[in-house]
């Protein structure tokens, strides 16, 4: 249908259109015409995707200048596919519509592991190897080499690439991953690299979050994408950990060991390529004098990212002369790589900032701030003009130098740990170092200065307001969107005590009272008992699930547990639990019911969902906060305490309630969908945590489904859990959560449309 | 709405409602005429739901019952419990169900354990189906239940009857679990392979496998809300439903005992045929006792029953009586639905009980063939009772038509 969204045509490709969807476009477009950032929450399932992509679209077209691009990041490889089906959808739809074909290109990027069409590279699985592989058959030096001599192994899909890819650009379409697979098998060039060289030409560009978010990727991938562009954070909510692991490096010590080897490895080719072929080194070492002044000229004429890894002040200088020639600087690899492992000789905890990390290492072994900020750039530039061609070996190395360079580049926002063991085996020596990012600004604030607008988006942002503190942007618009139901389809309830009165929480002190786990265990087999197919169960880590499961099974809670559905345990081991999951679905499915015992924060948590029958309930057990005795996060509770005002309780209680609803969110995936939401700890019901629930939970959760029993629960289950089995039809929801065009249009919907956008 | 209460649960049992938000007022400050409006819709959304288009429908039905008895049939939530509770309803669906589908057959089957019993045999006697429900209630529930092997067993019952009767298995499920012993997916499969159809009546809540079966096979699943909705479903089981595919037409070989001795007329029944003789329908036993004259006979072999309609023990002939047939011609010839008639000419009489029609009667129903008026409760009277207009039966002209 054609809708008007402020004066803004808008093609969407249904038939129907859900009046959430209307109001986010509507605050979608405010954003667009500001050219500024904004955060938006809408339920799972209520179609973000082709809302955002059909208004963002529709701008394009009629503001061609003000809007040249749309990159669209998201987390995982299905879910690049999704988006991209969804825009295919659009673009079928526009074509119908106006009869021509579009001048539009849309594609998705990945990794060379999903992209690689070579017979024998792409037969690999792990990314990495692949990556290594790809790298030896087309790093410049190997072609040249070939050129010299035909017995070198190249990738004959670049040369086709390289040869005439890069005149004739892709013609305009949607190509998801298998499509440019497709087209590069029929043109013999690599899908990788064309997709790589369109992103700079493309109007869609589709991919993981890392492209644009990890300074090292961003650097090669993203870095010459025009200003004028928006970009999109799906699924953003835990997007300051992205920001924060991207930033941050861990430092174990079999991984110094393996830096050694790669080492000698380097000492060797260098005595070598004396030998045979000094030149080239000496033409590097000129080239180091004259500094990276390459790299300086694209950054000014705004072409490039900044890099947050590599400050502008590096580029401006030549590398300092003690790591200039190979064989120094060689050494002062060792030397540093010697350093940490002095370091990580420690008894006990160690926590220092990056200043007092450079003093002591300049003191015990002489190296000074200025060549360590080098080490990343001179590394890269070295392994280039030795021509190593397997680089898989090199990266510990690799992380090292990153590590130097992070380390002597950020003093502030980051901490070094040093920790002799690990919290969980204190008698097994394990010393690792962590240097780790405390602030998640760092990271993204490159994307927020570069784009005029970038849109942050999930099922689950509440509360809103911390998101702007914690990646320090400013927001033109900020607003969460509820469900409009033509029924009842969730169903949360706050659990706090059992049938005997006895108090259910996760707390520390009572966490191990068998009258404790005796309630969770009770409240489980009843709710089993009342609710059909799959129920999907939350604990707050692997540690609690397994003392609780054990005590479960010594109550004899187990055994009826099991008279009504089959038990399944998520565990650490990914195998294991996908195994688990497959188990999980047969048994939903032919009739059985199961139970699925998981972690918040786990796996399961994150990427997969359980719609329709895989999840009719879920229950938390507990609210999932953090691991709290960990430094890191003490570190950074401190800093954000410090630098953004952010009271530790407040973070902590923020953190723990969003996984809590990514949680929750599970079961429901759509509008035809419906699910049970069972919080069952006591401290739910305060203020401060329900109210940092989306307000899409928060709306159904009325205080009469506050503070409930065991009984209570299972009483108002049964009775929904009958409602909701009665026969729904689409007529049943047309005009309520389900719009035709003539009813958007009508003067009453657009009313209360304008009533919702008030509201919040 | 006094009658509307009594068709709830307990008021300390049902939800928190709003009621006054359902009623508005209408443009004179009154209330009234949206309360009848209210109840007005519902009844009629009732009748209109089973209105549907002459089809060719499975008059000859073979319907398997499955009673869930399994463990959570010992739950309260109805009274007294799911299972007596279900028994006795059960009771009445045979009732009514040999009442309009007079040449049809029914078994009973229950389920527990994780495994399946039969309780009776594919049969057109009521009488034994009772008496059996009626032994069910001092049955214990124990144990899982077991879709599959119970859906088998029902197949196994009906895949040998005739290819024109319709293939019908009503399960009443009230468990949230099912103990299979393989996929229970093969078993949909033969089910539809062998044209059966599934229906399910749900106890508690939504199963997924459950929706499945009575979607792949072509039956219903519903699932109940309270005792009341749970009689409605079952008892909407007794219409027979449409013939899904193509079932080839064919004719059906049929007994039609004769009338009673008082009335011999000279017709084939010799005086041996009322000479006292064994019901063959109590002769097992052993209260059966030596029958008078009356009785209907065999008209193949003789053999005297109490009741009909019945299958012949002797000659699996079935007998019926014409009366019966006729009963179930409705199904076939389902009267049009009446019309909703805007305005009504004033002073107006309702066709069928003559009641005048006062100004603001908005409920005023049309039939289309002989264009008399009825009001709403005659309109409701004649769809679900009387199955015959009494406008075109009245009309000498039309009922020519009809029986023509």
């Amino acid at each position: 249908m054609k809708l008007n969204v402020d004066g803004l045509l808008v093609y969407f490709p249904y038939d129907y259109i859900y009046p959430e969807q209307f109001s986010y476009m509507l605050e979608l477009k405010r954003a667009l015409d500001a050219k500024g950032h904004c955060l938006l929450e809408m339920p799972s399932g209520t179609g973000k995707t082709t809302t955002l992509l059909s208004l963002i679209v529709a701008y394009m077209k009629a503001h061609p200048l003000d809007l040249t691009k749309l990159v669209y990041c998201s987390r995982t490889v299905p879910e690049i596919e999704k988006v991209m089906e969804e825009l295919r959808k659009l673009m079928t739809y526009y074509e119908k519509e106006l009869g021509m074909e579009q001048n539009i290109l849309g594609l998705a990027l990945s990794s060379r592991k999903n992209l690689c069409i070579h017979p024998s590279v792409s037969k690999e699985r792990e990314g990495k190897v692949v990556d290594g592989r790809c790298y030896s058959l087309t790093a410049s030096f190997v072609r040249a080499r070939h050129a010299a001599d035909d017995a070198v192994p190249i990738c004959e899909f670049y040369e086709g690439f390289d040869a005439h890819g890069k005149e004739f650009p892709l013609p305009p379409g949607v190509y998801n991953l298998d499509d440019l697979k497709e087209y590069g098998q029929m043109k013999r060039w690599c899908p990788y690299f064309l997709a790589r060289h369109t992103i700079t030409h493309a109007n869609i560009v589709v991919y993981s979050y890392h492209y644009l978010l990890d300074p090292k990727i961003a650097e090669v991938v993203s870095k010459e994408i025009s200003k004028t562009s928006v970009v999109v954070f799906d699924e953003a909510h835990n997007i300051d950990n992205v920001c924060i692991d991207s930033m941050s490096v861990k430092i174990t010590k079999r991984l110094l060991d393996k830096c050694s080897n790669s080492i000698t490895i380097l000492e060797t080719t260098i005595s070598n390529m004396k030998e045979n072929d000094s030149k080239r080194l000496e033409k590097e070492y000129k080239r180091l004098v004259e500094g990276l002044r390459d790299a300086t000229i694209a950054r000014e004429t705004d072409m490039a990212l900044v890099n947050p890894v590599l400050p502008s002040e590096v580029l401006e200088e030549a590398v300092p002369g003690t790591i200039r020639t190979a064989e120094h600087f060689v050494a002062f690899l060792k030397r540093v790589v010697e350093y940490i492992k002095t370091r990580l000789r420690v008894q006990q905890v160690v926590q220092e900032s990056p200043a007092g990390f450079l003093r002591d290492i300049h003191t015990k072994v002489c190296i000074d701030r200025k060549p360590l900020r080098f080490t990343a750039e001179r590394l890269a530039s070295l392994i280039r003009t030795l021509e190593i061609s397997d680089l898989t070996d090199f990266s510990p190395l690799v992380t090292v130098s990153h590590f130097a360079t992070l380390v002597s580049t950020y003093t502030k926002g980051f901490t070094i740990i040093i920790e002799p063991f690990e919290d969980r085996a204190p008698t097994v020596s394990n010393p690792i170092l962590y240097f780790s990012c405390l602030d998640s600004s760092i990271a993204i604030k490159p994307v927020f200065n570069r784009f005029q607008t970038v849109v942050i988006t999930s099922g689950t942002l509440s509360p809103l307001d911390m998101y702007p503190k914690i990646l320090d942007f400013h927001p033109v618009i900020m607003t969460s969107f509820t469900m409009t139901l033509a029924r009842p389809c969730i169903l949360p309830m706050i659990v706090s005590k059992g049938n005997d009165q006895v108090a259910m929480s996760s707390r520390y002190e009572t966490r191990e009272d068998t009258a404790v786990i005796r309630n969770y265990g009770n409240l489980l087999v009843e709710v089993a008992a009342a609710v059909p197919d799959g129920i999907v169960c939350f604990f707050t880590s692997y540690l609690y699930l397994e003392t609780i499961v054990s005590s479960w099974y010594d109550q004899g809670i187990i055994d009826q547990l099991q008279r009504h559905k089959l038990l399944f345990i998520e565990t650490q081991d990914a195998a294991e639990t996908s195994l688990a999951l497959i188990n999980y679905i047969k048994a939903c499915d032919n009739g059985r019911g199961a139970v699925l015992l998981s972690v918040a924060r786990g796996k399961v948590s994150e990427g997969i969902d359980f719609d329709h029958h895989l999840g009719r309930a879920v229950l938390m057990f507990g609210i999932p906060y953090v691991y709290t005795q960990s430094r890191i996060l003490r570190a950074r509770l401190e800093y954000l305490r410090d630098q953004f005002q952010i009271r530790e309780n407040d973070f902590l209680t923020f953190d723990a309630m969003r996984h809590a609803a990514q949680c929750l969110g599970r079961c429901m995936r759509g509008k035809t969908d419906y699910g049970i939401m069972v919080l069952a700890d006591k401290r739910f019901s305060r203020a401060d945590k329900r109210s940092k629930l989306p307000k899409w939970i928060q709306e159904h959760l009325k205080d009469t489904l506050c503070n409930l029993s065991t009984e209570e629960c299972v009483q108002i289950c049964k009775r929904w859990l009958r409602q909701m089995a009665q026969p729904f039809s689409r007529e049943d929801q047309l005009g309520i959560s389900l719009l035709t065009l003539e009813q958007l249009q009508s003067e009453d919907m657009q009313k209360k449309i304008q009533l919702r956008a008030q509201g919040v | 709405m006094a009658d509307e209460d009594e068709t709830k649960e307990y008021r300390w049992e049902s939800g928190y409602e709003k009621t006054w938000e359902a009623i508005k007022e209408d443009d004179d400050g009154l209330l009234e005429s949206n309360v009848a409006e209210l109840v007005a819709r519902a009844k009629r959304k009732r009748a209109a739901l089973k209105a549907s288009g002459a089809i060719q429908l499975g008059m000859m039905r073979h319907l398997f019952v499955i009673v869930d008895s399994s463990e959570c049939m010992f739950l309260q939530d109805l009274k007294p419990t799911r299972f007596l509770c279900v028994l006795k309803l059960l009771e009445v669906f045979v009732h009514e169900f040999f009442d309009l589908n007079p040449i049809s057959q029914l078994g009973i089957l229950t389920t527990k354990l994780k495994r399946s019993d039969k309780i009776t045999v594919l049969a057109g006697n009521q009488k034994k189906h009772i008496e059996a429900l009626q032994h069910l209630k001092d049955l214990s529930c124990e144990g899982e239940p077991s879709l599959q092997n119970s859906l088998e067993r029902a197949m196994n019952g009906l895949k040998n009857m005739p290819a024109h009767s319709s293939r019908e298995i009503l399960v009443l499920f009230g468990s949230l679990t099912t103990c299979d012993p393989g996929d229970i997916q093969k078993t949909i499969k033969s089910l539809k392979d062998n044209n059966i159809r599934v229906s399910i009546i749900g106890l508690a809540a939504e199963v997924r496998i459950c929706r499945e079966i009575a979607k792949k096979t072509g039956g219903t699943y519903n699932v109940l809300i309270d005792d009341h909705h749970l009689k409605e479903l079952i008892l909407s089981q007794v219409q027979p439903p449409a013939v899904a595919g193509s079932i080839e037409a064919s004719l059906v070989k049929m007994g039609f005992p004769g009338g009673t001795p008082t009335l011999n007329d000279g017709t084939s029944d010799s005086s041996a045929d009322h000479a006292p003789a064994y019901c063959l329908c109590h002769i097992d036993s052993e209260t059966s006792s030596l029958m008078g004259p009356n009785g209907y006979n065999c008209p193949q072999c003789g053999s005297r029953y109490c009741e009909l309609p019945v299958e012949c023990k002797q000659c699996g002939l079935t007998l019926v009586s014409a009366p019966h047939l006729a009963r179930s011609y409705h199904h076939l010839f389902p009267i049009k639905p009446f019309v909703e008639r805007a305005q009504v000419p004033d002073a107006t009489h309702c066709f069928a009980c003559a009641k005048l029609f006062v100004e603001a009667e908005t409920n005023v129903y049309e039939c289309e063939n002989c264009n008399q008026i009825v009001c709403l409760d005659c309109d409701l009277f004649i769809r679900e009772t009387l199955h015959t207009c009494p406008g075109c039966a009245s009309d000498p002209v039309t009922a020519q038509m009809k029986t023509n």
